[in-house]
């Protein structure tokens, strides 16, 4: 394919140790530590977002880290910009791919502009000195990044979101095409994430950058992300492979039921028509519902919230009817014993009627 | 949805300023230079600023012992306090920032101790005590095996601690480490004075109460020199500190090699630590207060501009301690060792209230 940035072949990635390079040489197997995963055979376009998904010790960071070059790959190679990353120095590394950690600098005395400037320590002489256009990118990433408001307060007097953009725009500084962050939403409220969010998106899009941000957040994920690297955990076999990387476009995943199939094996139940998890389990049996719009969608959400299975069928003797006309809201409850429905004209109380009722069809599978 | 630059519509000046102007660094040299007059102009012998000033730049004074006093005692031991304030400055600036840790200075993790424990091989191998006396006493060559071994004392104890820094990546548990090895260099050199002669042990004792005042003619040139070639380290090393300012991580992604750097450290600290604690013996607080204190002064964490700042307000701290040590108009002398800790101690107390924590001034 054309114009890859970052392209991994057969990578093994995990941890290097005495103990077990012993071992493997004694029983002839591959790697000489402990595996983490292998066969990662991954690329990552120019433009691209990628978001890389998986439980918490699945391997992620250490991933991240092994194609920062700051950990040895186990077996395989890393290739960035054509140029294998063994063969490529520190300083030449930093030129090509910058990094967006969890690690807090809280330094006091460290204005947002000086830290931002820090990007530029692999392009500056040694003093350090910024030029003329070093300063100008590294305004521009301050413009971008919309952290020009406080360019002159301290990191430390910073909310985490906004250390967050600050930190986004320091990598930018360093004028990188690939950059990897590692769990940039993590500690941020919703607001803060989605900005975020949408900025790596901006970047990606319109200034060309190949982003890999890791993530425990699912739905954010299947929004923003052009492709997914999902690494979900499978049932060990001897010492070897215990991860599978699962990669494609996430709508991809989702409508071919790698996503579904990769989370019930860790025991969660994917729901395929909203891309998220699922929360309720049903246990209070089946109701049907008629209706359309958001009024049935939001009536359909509560019902499954007190744990009752939805289903769309006019012909279930345990129904709810919904209408709304003018602004005007109507529910019908059939509670299936009697047979005049009771008219409801608010949602809590459809609630709470149905909880003194306790009734429900049998759930037929 | 585009992209918002506005970098270009907002006027130039409203970007703040990457590091304070240099007429800040301008202007501690010239408060500086106004204590390096006073403190040869005070002393037990009163000698008027105008004659003074006269005497240093060459003009001479009608008083001929006030010329030899200021020529012989004064300006060396005003030099030497420049200098070593200057030293102690910088390798503790550079060290709280390698170590990440607001206590970390030539006299608590160790390096002091570790230079004392250099200056006591040489002396007992030569079979004199460790004292300013004796070190004159084995002139120009003697010096220099003295910087030798008071650097290579402190290198050794800054290694070990490195060493331990480099498994163990928790700053406090790295600082009672540095404390430990500390007490372990102290304690050699307490069973050495056990065995000593008492005049000895009475000499070691005034060594290790500092003294600005023994350093003499040629020595003051090895000095000079030796903690010279440190502050060139330094300064070269503080692009590379800067960016430590983010910790290792984000150094080494950014392409700086940390054991370049640790390396460049080292050997700077070693040095400026090692070769003024064996010329002047272990002189406290001035390490810890005045990168605390010269960070406070220039609001900026930007070491290009601290390090010069930094070793000129040592110097001034110095020469200020040296003033009130001579204590003006009377015979005594108390040691400096007494008087740095005494003006040390309370400004970095300041410099945590102010801050309300320590942590955030820096690191």
């Amino acid at each position: 394919m054309k114009n890859e940035v970052l392209l991994t072949h057969d990578l093994a990635i995990g941890y290097q140790n005495r103990r077990l390079a012993k071992e493997a040489e004694k029983h002839g197997r591959k790697y000489p530590g402990k595996v983490v995963a292998d066969n990662l055979s991954l690329d990552l376009a120019k433009g691209e977002l990628v978001c890389l998904l998986g439980p918490n010790g699945s391997g992620k960071s250490t991933l991240m880290r092994t194609i920062a070059g700051v950990q040895k790959p186990l077996g395989g190679h890393v290739t960035l910009d054509g140029r294998s990353l063994e063969r490529l120095s520190t300083k030449e590394t930093a030129r090509l791919l910058s990094l967006v950690l969890t690690d807090r600098v809280m330094t006091g005395n460290l204005s947002v502009y000086a830290l931002v400037a820090l990007g530029r320590y692999p392009y500056t002489g040694w003093m350090g000195k910024l030029s003329k256009d070093d300063e100008t990118v590294v305004r521009e990433a301050i413009a971008i990044t919309g952290t020009r408001r406080f360019a002159c307060r301290h990191i430390s007097d910073l909310s985490d979101g906004e250390r967050q953009k600050v930190m986004i725009a320091r990598a930018l500084a360093q004028d990188t095409p690939v950059i990897l962050l590692d769990e940039p939403t993590a500690h941020l409220d919703l607001p803060n994430r989605i900005e975020v969010v949408r900025l790596l998106k901006q970047l990606a899009r319109e200034r060309g950058k190949s982003i890999v941000m890791s993530t425990h957040e699912l739905d954010l994920a299947l929004q923003a992300a052009d492709r997914i690297w999902l690494m979900s955990p499978v049932q060990a076999e001897e010492s070897g492979k215990n991860i599978e990387m699962i990669s494609g476009m996430p709508e991809e995943l989702i409508l071919d039921g790698r996503l579904e199939k990769a989370f019930k094996r860790n025991g969660f139940e994917f729901d395929r028509e909203s891309g998220s998890f699922r929360i309720n389990q049903h246990h209070e049996g089946c109701i049907g519902l008629v209706g359309e719009g958001t009024l049935a969608y939001w009536t359909k959400r509560a019902l499954e919230r007190i744990g009752y299975k939805v289903v769309i069928d006019a012909s279930l003797p345990c129904r709810i009817e919904v209408s709304e006309d003018r602004g005007n809201r109507w529910w019908r409850y059939y509670n299936g014993k009697s047979g005049e429905p009771f008219e409801i004209q608010d949602i809590g109380s459809v609630i709470s009627c149905i909880k003194k009722n306790k009734t429900g069809s049998e759930i037929v599978a | 949805m585009g992209i918002k630059v506005d970098s270009q519509t907002s006027p130039e000046h409203s970007w703040p300023l990457l590091s304070p102007k240099n007429s800040l660094i301008a202007l501690l040299f010239v408060v500086m230079a106004f204590f390096f007059m006073l403190d040869l102009a005070l002393g037990s012998v009163k000698i008027p600023l105008g004659n003074v000033i006269d005497i240093v730049f060459g003009k001479g004074s009608e008083n001929e012992a006030w010329e030899k006093i200021v020529t012989y005692i004064r300006i060396p031991k005003a030099l030497t306090a420049v200098i070593a304030g200057a030293a102690l400055s910088a390798s503790g600036l550079q060290m709280q920032t390698l170590f990440r840790n607001p206590l970390a200075g030539p006299s608590v993790l160790g390096i002091s101790a570790g230079a004392s424990l250099g200056v006591a091989m040489v002396m007992l191998a030569s079979g004199a005590a460790a004292n300013a006396f004796a070190i004159r006493q084995l002139g120009l060559g003697g010096s220099w095996l003295i910087v030798v071994a008071s650097t290579l004392g402190a290198a050794f104890v800054l290694l070990i601690v490195l060493g331990i820094a480099v498994r163990i990546k928790d700053n406090i548990v790295l600082l009672i480490v540095g404390i430990m090895v500390g007490n372990i260099t102290i304690s050699i050199i307490s069973i050495w004075q056990y065995f000593s002669e008492p005049e000895q042990i009475q000499d070691y004792l005034i060594w290790t109460f500092g003294s600005l005042g023994g350093v003499l003619g040629s020595q003051l040139y090895v000095l000079a020199i030796v903690v010279g070639i440190g502050l060139m380290i330094s300064f070269a090393a503080s692009k590379s500190l800067n960016v430590m300012l983010l910790g290792e991580n984000y150094a080494r992604s950014l392409g700086m090699s940390t054991l370049y750097v640790r390396i460049t450290v080292i050997a700077a600290t070693s040095l400026l630590a090692g070769s003024v604690t064996g010329f002047c013996g272990p002189i406290g607080f001035i390490g810890i207060a005045v990168p605390h204190l010269t960070r406070s002064i220039l609001n900026t964490s930007d070491h290009r501009f601290l390090m010069p700042s930094s070793c000129l307000v040592g110097a001034i701290l110095m020469l200020v301690c040296d003033i009130i040590a001579q204590m003006p108009g009377s015979q005594t002398t108390l040691p400096i060792n007494a008087v740095t800790a005494l003006i040390g101690s309370p400004v970095v107390i300041w410099v945590i209230m102010k801050n309300r924590n320590l942590k955030s001034s820096f690191a």
